[in-house]
């Protein structure tokens, strides 16, 4: 009867638990939400306890800045910080989406500051910069005011923004060396991109490394930018065959042209994003479009080769200059309706946020990318990559958001699905573009 | 045969009920809420629903007509067979072999455990780096020993199934093996001496006293296996995720988690998950009446 | 014990034959294609870092071999938490499932009653669902309960081991259907002719007798609640509530690339299983229980 015994025991283990448990919900322990107790006096400098999700969690670049970040604020302010961070994936959208249906939503939230979140503004989840700052007139005070980014949904602000991102060239110059191809610099222009490519290919090395099949955001993006320019770049189109359309329309036909003259990898269509770039860390492919997260990778994979790399400017056509770039900041942090109607978890979670996006902390996260600070980030001890990063920022001359944010992510999702049907023929260009717009 | 005991039906309830609490506030009563969602118009997973579709069926035409979702069964239903007859029978084999072996029988029972006991996520790896395209194991192999000239994409339009198909196979080999083994446990002793005493030779003995008893076991392994085949989701979705090569190798349960998660498409998935309990259901049942358990 | 005497009996010559070579060759050549890969994993997790991509499948010798990616996990993770509550969740779940399960299978095999046909089909419906088409609504049942969400790490607990429970019911119970149905029911009638009622029966025939199906069914109940990173994640938000498996999984890099951590990571989730394997597959040997009984 061993086992009967066990399971008995595991059952009032499990009883135990629970009951304690409820128990518990009389006196907070330390990790009972301290909403339970609202109603009770406030005492003087009471630690307060805030909910916090971000996505500095996991296996985020950053999380070991964000948890020190957190220790500092925490140290400072002598309030608590319940940290339910993760990486940023569809399951973790889906799980805070679902949070803010049920009711259990954080207190403070790190998230995007595009369509993805328009559900909650939507639904008054979260509050507005304009009506914090009706209480705290110096709240996000130093961010520059053009570059807080309004919702999609109504046009207002509510995220204050954390740390942005570029989208620029990555080029391996062994490569290129061996090829006889010169770094390109800030006028590279399409026919010049071009004739290299056949240089490159010809010398048996891979021009550009992209997986179609999985990650064809950042080509489709440049694509459609080089038969635009930075003013008209976030139109959106209402069908295949207005101006917009017919701009993506071309975009889609540069991309076709690169597949069709054999400068992408042979195995584009099958090839995992990881694996393609891989070529260009194993010095096989040159260039690569990739974001401001990705030196990071190079950083941690390639530090004994890290010279082998720099970042350039994607070539530009007709009235896009290669110096016109992609960023923006895409996350920041909302306050939610719930915190804001607790007057404890208010304050908290302003002073919260106010020292994730102070200077100081904000430059701890930030290397080269895209900030809203007034006064700009001041990172220390760039290596090498991030300086040539930081050369390539230095001479942007214009920089837009990318226009696929605008698009909800089923209709990305759908575009982008149809990038191998567009070049392999399996569907027209005009068809895939009215697909996803017919998703909306 | 209905034994005495068996003919008051009051402990009925108090065997069944426990369990049955579990399964219909875990299971059934939240499937039920998805069987609506598949009626209505949900866009992301968590989020409210919009209404209903119109017409209300309308996931469900969509499904006949969508080419992946024809390509996600027929690819399914090759799994499915595969699993019967590869896993399942080659599993049946294994436990015959070690049920005679006296040395090492432990052993093999251990080691044959391992390919499922690792996460899909590591397994998936491996078999990536197995067959890379460039510089994968398998390619290497083909260049160095047998001088192949290029590299093989094991994931293109040819070669995909295969690639697809071998991991999947590999590791639940031993899960069958071990339900197989358990099962030859119970086989009374006694009964093979009989045998033996009567003259049967070890082929016979298989065939006459061990696959009959198994039967019961081998029809479980068989409803096991269709259930299986109609979910697998995570070793085919890191290996050969969003139905790689041009959406050709959709199986149903990947391409229901490609529309839940990545597609933002809930109700549409919704709708999936529904048609592959029908199936379940239809299949399993049918091979239970083909394959039917005997009461001892 | 209760050694089965087969193994005495002789095949018939005292030399290897060939039918042994060929079931031993059959045999080895499997096993080295299961062992493989976890090899694979093991010399993987000391190798160094930027090795791996380009070397993955010899044997690290000195300078390629590192401790490194175990340090790193460590540091990373708070083990002795996560491993707690990984084995609090699984073993729960794999004991209470068993209690229920056998009830179940053993009522649903023994009883004929109207609508048996039909729960068995309810059963093998349930086999299908996919974990992530009922966890939303199993969430905000747990959230109206008040016991998910809470921060509260053993109520966090015990929200993941509810639905983990109902996941493996049903797979448990048309397993030990399958078993049960091939006891002879003989045993159970000289029982209950001593006198045992049927509760009886069941905890002194039925689950000694089947001893070997129950613990095949445990060992992947709780094999698969331990791996069941979905519900996992889903459910357990705080870092002193997460499991082992929930852990390491966050720890490996989304681009995977860093695959001597991603390796060690494997290795150190997989230890507390293959023990619990080991130790339950005592219980599968043949002719154990059989010979106990007589008659």
């Amino acid at each position: 009867m061993k086992k009967i015994i066990a399971i008995l025991l595991v059952l009032t283990m499990v009883l135990a638990v629970f009951s304690g448990c409820t128990g518990q919900s009389e006196q907070p322990a330390s990790d009972v939400k301290v909403s339970e107790e609202e109603g009770k006096p406030a005492e003087q400098a009471k630690p307060v306890e805030i909910t916090v999700v971000t996505s500095y969690g996991g296996d985020d670049g950053n999380r070991g800045n964000y948890e020190n970040a957190i220790a500092g604020f925490e140290d400072a302010t002598g309030n608590k910080v319940l940290d339910a961070s993760a990486t940023a994936n569809e399951d973790w959208k889906a799980k805070v989406m679902t949070d803010f249906e049920t009711g259990t939503e954080p207190d403070v939230l790190f998230y995007f500051l595009g369509a993805d979140a328009n559900s909650i503004i939507e639904a008054d989840k979260v509050v507005s910069l304009e009506e914090i700052r009706a209480e705290y007139p110096d709240y996000a005070s130093n961010m520059k005011e053009d570059l807080l980014v309004p919702s999609p949904a109504d046009g207002n602000v509510y995220g204050v923004p954390s740390s942005g991102f570029w989208e620029s060239l990555f080029v391996n110059t062994k490569v290129l060396e061996a090829a006889g191809v010169k770094v390109p610099d800030g006028d590279y222009t399409w026919d010049q991109f071009l004739a290299d490519c056949q240089k490159i290919n010809d010398a048996g090395y891979t021009p550009v490394a992209v997986s179609l099949q999985e990650v064809p955001h950042y080509w489709f993006e440049f694509s459609v930018y080089n038969n635009g320019n930075v003013s008209n770049h976030l139109d959106m189109p209402t069908s295949a065959v207005d101006a917009t359309g017919e701009k993506w329309a071309a975009g889609f036909e540069d991309l076709k042209q690169l597949y069709d003259l054999g400068y992408l990898p042979e195995n584009t269509l099958t090839a995992t994003d990881a694996e393609t770039v891989q070529l260009v860390a194993d010095g096989e492919a040159a260039f690569l479009i990739d974001g401001s997260w990705k030196v990071g990778y190079f950083v941690e994979n390639c530090s004994d080769h890290l010279g082998d790399f720099a970042l350039r400017y994607v070539p530009g056509k007709d009235e896009r200059k290669a110096t016109d770039i992609i960023g923006g900041i895409s996350m920041g942090y909302y306050i939610t309706r719930q915190a804001w109607e607790d007057s404890e978890k208010r304050d908290a979670a302003i002073e919260f946020i106010s020292h994730m996006t102070s200077d100081e902390v904000l430059s701890t996260f930030v290397t080269t990318e895209v900030t809203a600070l007034k006064n700009g980030a001041s990172p220390a001890g760039l290596n090498e990559l991030q300086q040539s990063a930081a050369e390539m920022t230095g001479g942007v001359t214009g920089i837009v958001a990318p226009v696929q944010d605008k698009l909800s992510s089923e209709a990305r999702a759908d575009l982008f699905s149809n990038v191998k049907n567009i070049v392999t023929g399996k569907i027209t260009i005009a068809e895939a573009i009215e697909s996803a717009l017919s998703i909306g | 045969m209905n034994s005495a005991i068996y003919r008051d039906k009051k402990p009925l309830l108090l065997f069944l009920l426990p369990a049955f609490v579990f399964l219909t506030f875990f299971l059934y009563y939240p499937f039920i809420q998805n069987i609506f969602n598949s009626f209505m118009n949900i866009s992301g997973l968590g989020t409210a629903s919009k209404g209903m579709i119109d017409p209300w069926y309308g996931n469900y035409v969509k499904m006949y007509e969508d080419p992946n979702m024809m390509t996600a069964f027929k690819n399914t239903m090759i799994l499915t067979v595969c699993t019967i007859v590869i896993q399942v029978g080659f599993a049946l084999v294994l436990a015959l072999l070690v049920d005679r072996i006296k040395k090492g029988a432990k052993l093999f029972r251990t080691v044959y455990f391992f390919p499922i006991v690792i996460s899909a996520t590591a397994l998936g790896l491996m078999f990536n780096l197995v067959f890379l395209y460039k510089g994968g194991m398998l390619n290497q192999f083909l260049q160095k020993v047998f001088g192949v000239a290029e590299n093989i994409d094991w994931k293109s339009e040819e070669h995909f199934l295969l690639t697809m198909l071998t991991p999947v196979m590999w590791q639940y080999i031993g899960f069958y093996f071990v339900v197989l083994v358990t099962g030859l446990s119970s086989i009374p002793v006694e009964m093979y001496e009989a045998a033996q005493l009567d003259g049967a030779n070890s082929m016979q003995r298989i065939r006459y006293v061990t696959l009959p008893l198994l039967r019961n076991v081998i029809s479980t392994c068989l409803i096991l296996a269709i259930t299986g085949a109609l979910k697998v989701f995570d070793l085919p979705w890191v290996m050969m995720g969003s139905g790689i090569p041009m959406d050709r190798s959709w199986l149903m349960g990947t391409y229901m988690y490609n529309q839940a998660f990545l597609r933002g498409d809930v109700d549409y998935s919704s709708a999936i998950a529904v048609m592959i309990v029908v199936l379940g259901v239809v299949f399993a049942k049918l091979a239970n009446t083909l394959f039917k358990q005997k009461d001892y | 014990m209760h050694y089965s005497y087969r193994h005495n009996k002789t095949r018939e010559k005292k030399k290897i034959s060939v039918s042994q070579i060929i079931t031993y060759a059959v045999l080895i050549g499997w096993g080295l294609t299961t062992i493989y890969p976890f090899f694979w994993v093991i010399i993987n997790s000391f190798r160094v870092k930027g090795k791996i991509r380009s070397d993955s499948f010899s044997i690290p010798w000195g300078s390629s071999f590192t401790l490194d990616n175990y340090r790193v996990a460590a540091e990373r993770a708070d083990f002795g938490n996560a491993y707690l509550n990984s084995l609090v969740v699984s073993i729960a779940v794999t004991l209470v499932v068993i209690l229920l399960a056998g009830f179940a299978a053993y009522a649903l095999v023994r009883y004929k009653f109207k609508g048996r046909n039909f729960i068995h089909s309810l059963i093998i419906a349930s086999m299908m669902f996919p974990v992530f088409s009922t966890i939303i609504p199993v969430f905000r049942m747990e959230v109206a309960w008040g016991i998910a969400s809470t921060g509260n790490r053993w109520l966090s607990i015990l929200s993941v081991i509810l639905p983990q429970i109902a996941g493996n019911l049903s797979f448990a119970i048309i397993v030990l259907m399958g078993f049960i149905r091939s006891l002879p029911i003989s045993l159970e009638e000289s029982a209950y002719i001593d006198g045992c009622d049927v509760v009886r029966i069941y905890f002194r025939i039925i689950m000694p007798i089947a001893r070997p199906s129950f613990a095949t069914v445990a060992i992947f109940t709780f094999l698969w609640s331990y791996n069941d990173l979905f519900t996992q994640m889903f459910l357990l938000r705080y870092p002193k509530e997460k499991t082992i498996t929930l852990l390491l999984n966050e720890i490996n890099s989304q681009a995977g690339v860093n695959y001597g951590l991603m390796a060690s990571s494997v290795v150190l989730v997989v230890i507390p299983v293959l023990i619990v394997y080991v130790v339950l597959q005592k219980n599968i040997i043949k002719g154990l229980t059989v010979g106990a009984i007589k008659g």
